[in-house]
């Protein structure tokens, strides 16, 4: 990373939504995975936070960051969201790249109906909705993604989560549960995609282990504005081996619902 | 459980009583055997080894030797600061002449709790001690009150912590505050005031509540970091106004739209000076109501003004006498794996357990104002006790401080994940190994730091463990339970 970075004069505008209310599981990272693989390819990124009572014009970011929170803050979100939703709705529309995860990716679904509790409104850019069970999947996770561009991989993550979803005909799964639970712990898909838009109930952070995939967002993101882009290539030994070791345990994993036993010295 | 003595010398051999009483017997003998072996074979220091096997013969054993001693029983819990405030309340005690029973090593889930009266306890479940200091896992709380029913329950904070346990943060923290409800009009809640969500505990609780903390605005920062928690009001989600914040989300905060704010502090640090040098000691003003005390606190940084703080309101409300308290904060040695500096020949090691995004950002930031560039070794596990997700490095401001890293060894069984964090920080590749066998690491990180020099460990729970028994053998640091 040390050489020269030849500047490409590209330039990548993020919007981050909700950056403190909406932080719980260190998916800043996914921010982090992506503002660095630009940097070290000499494209530029330009990162506006957006929080609470603000209603920008969502199409001026080609990338959207939406990350997962507790109940309590997305209670919040589902208030406030409601009058950002024509705008995220236009920008979804015109290709934008969304990245949703947990929270915030049950926020773009049509609603969210805790286990206790009212329900909470989401924006409907995604075909789905989603119900809270009493129990919680927590554990090591990896699918199958299959993507024009990409062809097929396997992404890996963790998931924590109570909420089931289940898509209408217009979302797409974001790909095949290998390990793990997925949207429902029933249908054998996890996360869903409408047009750029991306959302999954992976932490992990998602994009770092999985560099093929924020690679994926940042050429979408970028081919909005550009035209056809070609990424030069980095050196992900290390991102490789990250995403090898977390496929590896996701597998000594199979078949259970939470990695920890809840309470394991309680008999 | 006392008045049990009036019947069993009345020689009825099968009675149920005695049958209980036997059992007790067997528990504690069978966890005290449990806990000597292992000593004896090097494999553990008995901390939650007797607890296990004697829960085993009899469930009841941590209630029965605790409900039949009338020492002042002391729980000590929240998410950080655990293990020192508990030392220092110790500490505290014995200055004042008594006899304390503690889980002193740290282990304070279920059955490291119950280790405490496993191991002080005589085989016929009798105490000899005047007070009974448990450190307990925030988790553990809901399971252990009930037994315990303590006089004096202190609640240092609660963090993001361990979410692939417990889930989230805000059921931890109900599940918690639910435990005091059931306490006695005539015990103390000892409460940080800083944390808003802490600071609201207890409003149903029939036992009297005291408050904690920090207020000054000599140090601390204007706006809490990335991995706070509480930023918004408790009460109507409002995002809170902090005059300051002292770590994560703790802080002098307000709520602009509903007025929630701090409780007035019983137990207040006035003015803090801390050493420049990342070292110790601290001096520290504070306000109590028994009146003023001057306090240097030979552990270094702002949170062991916190847990200096918890353990002298612990100690006015177990009773212990004021002027007697200060004097135990001198000359006290870090905990286990909290910034323990050992001496490896002419090399000095630094070995720091962290486990959540707060303690890291502690230590991080403590090293950082050392003298020089930093020679590092980090170790991550997965499992069990470390927990299996370790999304939460990615809460760690690593970015502050990567501009004071010489060199890092990555070490545990999640390396490439530690390395993958300190790459995206921008720490150059070159200057990162990888090596997953920790005494291997060990010995290049040392070689690393070169002779006479300075090593920092910063790690999760068993790699901690692991490591001291590697410096052990080393003849570097004595086993936990000889300290």
């Amino acid at each position: 990373m040390s050489e020269q970075v030849q500047d490409t004069g590209m330039v990548l505008k993020i919007g981050h939504l909700y950056p403190t209310l909406m932080s719980v599981a260190a998916d800043r990272g996914n921010l982090y995975s992506i503002e660095k693989r630009c940097k070290w390819r000499g494209i530029a990124t330009e990162v506006e936070q957006i929080f609470v009572k603000q209603t920008p014009d969502f199409t001026k970011y080609d990338l959207i960051l939406f990350h997962g929170g507790a109940d309590r803050e997305m209670e919040l979100a589902s208030r406030d969201i409601q009058a950002k939703a024509p705008s995220l709705l236009e920008a979804a529309e015109s290709n934008t790249v969304f990245l949703s995860v947990c929270a915030g990716f049950q926020l773009l679904g049509h609603y969210y109906k805790p286990f206790k509790g009212p329900e909470l409104k989401g924006v409907g850019l995604l075909d789905f909705y989603t119900e809270g069970g009493n129990t919680r999947f927590m554990t090591h996770m990896a699918l199958e993604c299959d993507f024009e561009q990409t062809g097929k991989q396997v992404m890996v993550g963790y998931e924590n989560h109570s909420g089931r979803t289940y898509l209408g005909p217009k979302a797409q799964p974001l790909g095949k549960v290998i390990v793990g639970w997925g949207n429902n712990g029933q249908d054998g898909f996890e996360g869903a995609t409408y047009k750029h838009v991306f959302g999954t109930y992976l932490h992990g952070p998602v994009l770092p282990k999985n560099p093929w995939f924020t690679d994926y967002l940042i050429q979408l993101a970028l081919e909005r504005r550009y035209g056809k882009v070609e990424l030069a290539p980095l050196d992900d030994t290390i991102e490789n081996e990250a995403h090898d070791a977390a496929l590896k345990l996701a597998m000594q994993f199979k078949g259970t619902m939470s990695a920890i036993e809840a309470t394991p010295w309680k008999r | 459980m006392i008045k049990e003595d009036t019947h069993s010398t009345n020689g009825k051999i099968a009675s149920p009583l005695s049958l209980e009483r036997a059992r007790l017997a067997l528990a504690i003998s069978a966890g005290k055997l449990a806990g000597a072996s292992g000593r004896l074979l090097g494999i553990g220091g008995g901390t939650s080894l007797p607890g296990l096997i004697a829960r085993r013969i009899d469930p009841d054993v941590l209630k029965s030797v605790v409900g039949a001693s009338k020492a002042k029983k002391i729980v000590i819990t929240g998410s950080n600061g655990k293990t020192t405030t508990a030392r220092m309340t110790a500490a505290m005690a014995v200055n004042n002449g008594k006899r304390v029973s503690h889980n002193r090593a740290g282990s304070n889930m279920l059955q490291g709790v119950t280790s405490v009266a496993v191991n002080f306890a005589d085989i016929f479940g009798r105490l000899n001690s005047d007070v009974l200091l448990f450190e307990i896992d925030e988790g553990t709380m809901p399971l252990v009150m009930p037994e315990i029913k303590p006089d004096v329950v202190v609640i240092t904070n609660i963090f993001r912590d361990q979410l692939d346990r417990y889930g989230e943060l805000y059921s931890v923290a109900k599940a918690l505050d639910k435990t005091l409800e059931d306490l006695p009009e005539s015990s103390t809640i000892l409460l940080n005031g800083n944390d808003p969500q802490v600071a609201n505990f207890g409003l149903k609780a029939k036992a009297k509540r005291l408050f904690f903390g920090l207020e000054t605005t000599e140090i601390g920062t204007p706006v809490p970091e990335q991995s706070a928690d509480i930023i918004r009001c408790i009460h109507c989600q409002e995002d809170l106004q902090y005059k300051v914040a002292y770590m994560s989300h703790l802080g002098l905060y307000s709520c602009p739209n509903c007025g929630y704010t701090l409780p007035p502090l019983d137990i207040a640090a006035t003015s803090i000076k801390l050493a420049p040098d990342g070292e110790a000691p601290t001096h520290v003003e504070l306000r109590t109501p028994q009146g003023n005390m001057t306090l240097e606190i030979s552990l270094p940084g702002l949170h062991n003004v916190y847990n200096a703080a918890a353990a002298i309101g612990a100690s006015l409300a177990a009773g212990f006498e004021k002027d007697k308290l200060p004097a135990a904060l001198v000359g006290l040695k870090p905990a286990f794996g909290r910034l323990e500096k050992i001496q490896a020949g002419d090399q000095t090691i630094y070995l720091s357990f962290v486990k959540n995004p707060t303690s890291f950002n502690l230590i991080l930031r403590l090293i950082a104002q050392h003298p020089g560039k930093k020679h590092v070794l980090l170790a991550a596990s997965h499992t069990i006790v470390d927990g299996e997700d370790f999304s939460w490095l990615w809460d760690i401001e690593v970015e502050e401080v990567a501009q004071d890293i010489a060199d890092v060894v990555c070490s545990g069984n999640k390396p490439e994940e530690l390395a993958m964090r300190l790459k995206y920080a921008e720490i150059p590749i070159d200057k990162i190994t990888r090596i997953a066998d920790l005494e291997t690491a060990l010995d290049a990180a040392l070689k690393n730091a070169g002779p006479g020099g300075t090593l920092y460990i910063l790690c999760s729970y068993t790699p901690t463990n692991q490591l001291r028994r590697i410096m052990q053998k080393r003849g570097w640091v004595k086993h936990v339970w000889q300290e």
